[in-house]
């Protein structure tokens, strides 16, 4: 029985859907995060956490490949039965709402400083709600076509990159390894929280029209990443010297602001309102699982409905509550944790289950 | 594959229907009423005796001075007989000559017809086909001893002659524009395609006044779905009359609260010829000179048919250049709101220092010189649209000297405003198709009214709430924004960069046609 047959995704969408997802704000400030742990040496970490990554995501394939057309909430049902699984499915709601808003609060806090600075909090959220609702309450297949657009629109970004590295010096890099592997392996926990966004690949899958390219995919989608992380940190560590890189608090968009053309003299201004395209397609799918798990909660077909309901308790929340810096660097570090909780131990746990799962109903049936 | 019943399509679909829903009450009751007085003459047989007909026509036909009612013997034995047509929609010549002169000089037998030189004769049995037969330009011909009628093909109601289509005017291509008669339209479209698969649905829409709709297409391109769900739709059309194809557009599109056209309107045949090749549909009202042209995308609305006659490089030069018009025209005058506003740091300052020179004597904050300029531009448009020729260039003349000189210099609006508001109306003028332009001439008001409460942020809102828009709207239930997102790239080759003719050898595959090579043949 196929239930979603009729928002089937391409497997490019799947895979821009999956590094939109990844690229959230994160990548502003990971130059300086990676260089505080392992100095210039930072840069393995990213390798080492895409290791990981691709290895979690390999694991979540083959345990969705079992199963290919139950979402992640069938999944949790038919191996917890009812009653867990409807915990567990509550569990990562919570988890996709509170990353959904980190992100968004990232985003519009940057928004808010750069831009805005005396327009009340609930009038930006509302602004930046009208957009999300005529996304979000499409569906997958629309919030794939907007993935693959935003993609190929942003894809001039990191070009960009490439100007002030002219003044920059790449004997900054060297030597290799003078930090040792375990100043290294200290810069994992902030690169996993960059590449986290896979572990929605369960949400993905069963929309997916090609499933025998779902592992390609996912492995070109990490990469991807990858290289975009590996690209901004390296041209920060080429660009700024190893001592001064860890006072800046955001070193890409320090690094933008030497940029000079004789029609646009701030590139970071419009940089930075790119940036609310770039993440909006992180924190929109993390939104859009959230309803989605939702409305499989409430059992109706159709989450549309919750959408309005959720931004409209969004912008009354920040009527009352005024988010701050402080607040979602201490968010940050718990969703990171839990993160690491729902994107590397959980597919693992799952995978092992279903192997035994399939190995007792088998018994059971034959 | 995407699948026409999607929960999407449906939603927006049904919410299209919602609007016809809350007429067709009204409508229900006139239909009604009509029907009834229609059935009531149906309860007629026709009668062998020609007085009584005569006096059920005239009972049909009260008040109708031009209902011309000729009475007449035939050779030979003298059988009575009765003419009945429409004065002004039948052809004075054909009834004289074909009809008249050949059945009085003739003798009527039953068994071997009538002896007349018309080309299209039909019996017909009752008094409703008669009715729209003569409103239709025939004439009927009643017979004494017979219990039918003969509708004798005199068409002839006053036309206009094929001339130069007015809106899109030609600079490569034909000089012909479709004309208000529907078969004529059809007979165009197969002078450009003579191939046995140009197939022509006929349909009818309309309870008063039937208009003939006809659904052009090719058999063997195009898709099978889409027909059906096009001509569902029409189908499904409630109305007394259509008068224009622009009702009918409305009526049948996927999101009618959508500002932009979801539906081609052309006056030209060969671009209508070239968008059925391509595997689109071409729905021809009779009566209407312009053609609808479905499913189409929104890279269609930028491109013309002459970019196909022009150079490949030329007319790719001009797709972009009509793609940054469209970027302008949207885009301009709220980034100048912005920039003025928010943002000024982003433009160099010896820019900066100009632009802050000439708006100095300027007494109103950039959004109100902005919106009066970009109205007053507005209204002279609007005024020059259905003027005549020369009263039409006295307001361009009247509008030049007001925007260029005098509201500069009486220090109403700065320079710099008159820089981007004529370039912004330049802008809106390079879109080839006139709804496109009416659409993006709208949608930038909202805009600068974003960009004045969030400067350069809610530009970028803006920005992604028309894409969230344009990536969700289907025509016909295909995407909207096919080549960009779902990324086509085959589709690419005829959108922002025309490729040279004969590399362009798939159709469109946005229009999901049963046959993707351009040459009939199988891919190689």
């Amino acid at each position: 029985m196929k239930k979603y047959t009729h928002n089937e995704i391409t497997i490019l969408q799947y895979i821009f859907l999956i590094v939109g997802t990844q690229m959230g704000v994160g990548f502003l400030s990971l130059p300086r995060v990676v260089a505080e742990k392992g100095g210039t040496d930072g840069w393995m970490g990213i390798i080492i956490g895409w290791i990981l990554s691709v290895a979690s995501s390999i694991i979540m394939v083959k345990t969705a490949k079992k199963f290919p057309n139950d979402t992640l909430y069938d999944l949790l049902i038919r191996f917890f039965g009812k009653i867990l699984g409807k915990v567990a499915i509550f569990i990562i709601l919570g988890y996709t709402l509170s990353f959904s808003l980190i992100i968004f609060i990232n985003t519009f806090l940057y928004i808010k400083a750069w831009f805005l600075p005396n327009t009340p909090d609930y009038l930006i959220v509302m602004l930046f709600s009208i957009p999300v609702l005529f996304i979000v309450r499409n569906g997958l297949r629309v919030i794939g076509r907007y993935n693959e657009l935003i993609f190929y629109m942003t894809m001039w970004l990191p070009v960009v990159l490439l100007f002030p590295l002219k003044d920059g010096s790449f004997l900054n890099l060297l030597p290799l390894f003078k930090v040792g592997w375990k100043s290294i392996s200290a810069t994992l926990p902030p690169v996993i929280y960059s590449f986290l966004g896979f572990e929605l690949v369960f949400f993905f899958y069963p929309f997916l029209k090609k499933k025998q390219y779902a592992i390609h995919g996912i492995i070109i989608a990490n990469t991807l990443s990858m290289f975009f992380y590996l690209f901004v940190t390296i041209s920060c560590f080429v660009f700024f010297s190893p001592d001064s890189i860890t006072d800046f608090n955001q070193p890409v968009l320090s690094m933008l602001k030497v940029i000079e053309f004789p029609f646009i003299e701030r590139l970071d201004v419009v940089i930075l309102n790119i940036l609310i395209l770039f993440s909006s397609r992180s924190w929109i799918l993390y939104m859009y699982c959230t309803v989605f798990s939702f409305s499989q909660l409430m059992n109706k077909q159709d989450h549309s409905l919750y959408v309005p309901v959720l931004l409209g308790l969004l912008v009354i929340g920040t009527f009352f509550v005024q988010p701050t810096w402080m607040q979602v660097t201490t968010w940050q570090k718990w969703a990171s944790n839990a993160g690491i909780a729902v994107a590397y131990v959980f597919p693992v746990f799952l995978w092992i289950y279903s192997w035994g799962y399939e190995k007792f109903s088998r018994r059971r049936f034959s | 594959m995407i699948n026409l019943r999607e929960r999407g399509a449906f939603h927006i679909f049904f919410s299209g229907l919602f609007k016809r829903k809350r007429y067709s009450k009204y409508q229900q009751t006139n239909q009604n009423v009509y029907s009834e007085k229609l059935s009531s003459i149906d309860h007629f047989p026709l009668y062998p005796d020609l007085s009584m007909n005569i006096q059920v026509l005239q009972q049909m036909f009260h008040h109708a001075p031009d209902l011309v009612i000729r009475h007449f013997e035939f050779a030979g034995k003298g059988t009575k007989a009765v003419l009945v047509y429409v004065d002004g929609l039948t052809d004075k010549n054909s009834i004289s000559n074909n009809v008249l002169s050949a059945l009085m000089q003739s003798s009527f037998d039953p068994k071997k017809g009538l002896p007349t030189t018309v080309g299209d004769v039909e019996d017909v049995h009752s008094w409703i086909s008669i009715e729209h037969a003569l409103f239709a330009g025939d004439s009927a011909l009643f017979i004494q001893g017979e219990t039918k009628a003969f509708l004798l093909d005199t068409k002839g109601w006053p036309q206009r002659a094929i001339d130069d289509p007015k809106l899109e005017t030609s600079l490569k291509g034909a000089h012909q524009g479709f004309v208000e008669t529907g078969s004529q339209n059809v007979a165009m479209l197969r002078r450009y395609i003579p191939n046995r698969e140009l197939i022509i649905k006929e349909l009818t829409v309309g309870v008063r006044g039937k208009s003939k709709v006809f659904i052009v297409y090719l058999g063997d391109v195009a898709s099978e779905e889409v027909l059906q769900e096009l001509e569902d739709r029409i189908k499904q059309i409630q109305m007394d009359v259509i008068i224009n194809t622009g009702e009918l557009s409305e009526l049948i599109e996927d999101n009618p609260y959508s500002p932009f056209p979801q539906f081609i309107l052309t006056e030209r045949p060969d671009a209508a010829a070239s968008q059925i090749l391509q595997g689109r549909f071409a729905v021809i009202v009779d009566r209407s000179p312009s053609v609808l042209i479905a499913p189409v995308t929104v890279m269609s609305f930028l491109q013309s048919i002459d970019d196909y006659s022009t150079r490949w490089l030329a007319a790719s030069l001009i797709r972009l250049l009509r793609f940054f018009a469209f970027m302008i025209t949207l885009f301009l005058p709220s980034t100048y709101v912005a920039i003025i506003s928010y943002n000024y740091e982003v433009i160099p300052l010896k820019l900066f220092l100009s632009i802050a020179e000439s708006r100095v004597v300027v007494p109103f904050p950039p959004i109100i010189e902005a919106l009066l300029m970009e109205v007053t531009i507005e209204m002279m448009r609007e005024a020059g649209v259905r003027l005549p020729a020369p009263i039409g260039q006295t307001v361009g003349i009247v509008g030049g000297i007001v925007i260029g000189q005098a509201a500069v210099q009486a220090g109403i609006v700065s320079n710099i405003m008159v820089i981007i508001v004529s370039a912004t109306a330049i802008g809106s003028f390079i879109i080839p198709s006139y709804d496109m332009g009416t659409a993006i001439r709208m949608l930038r008001f909202p805009m600068m009214l974003l960009a004045v409460m969030f400067g350069s942020t809610g530009i970028m809102i803006g920005a992604m709430t028309l894409i969230a828009h344009l990536i969700s709207l289907e025509s016909l239930g295909t995407p909207y924004a096919s080549p960009l997102a779902p990324f086509r790239f085959a589709d690419m080759k005829d959108s922002f960069i025309r490729f040279p003719l004969w590399k362009m050898i798939t159709r469109p595959k946005s229009v999901r046609t049963i046959q993707s090579n351009r040459q009939g043949k199988p891919k190689r």
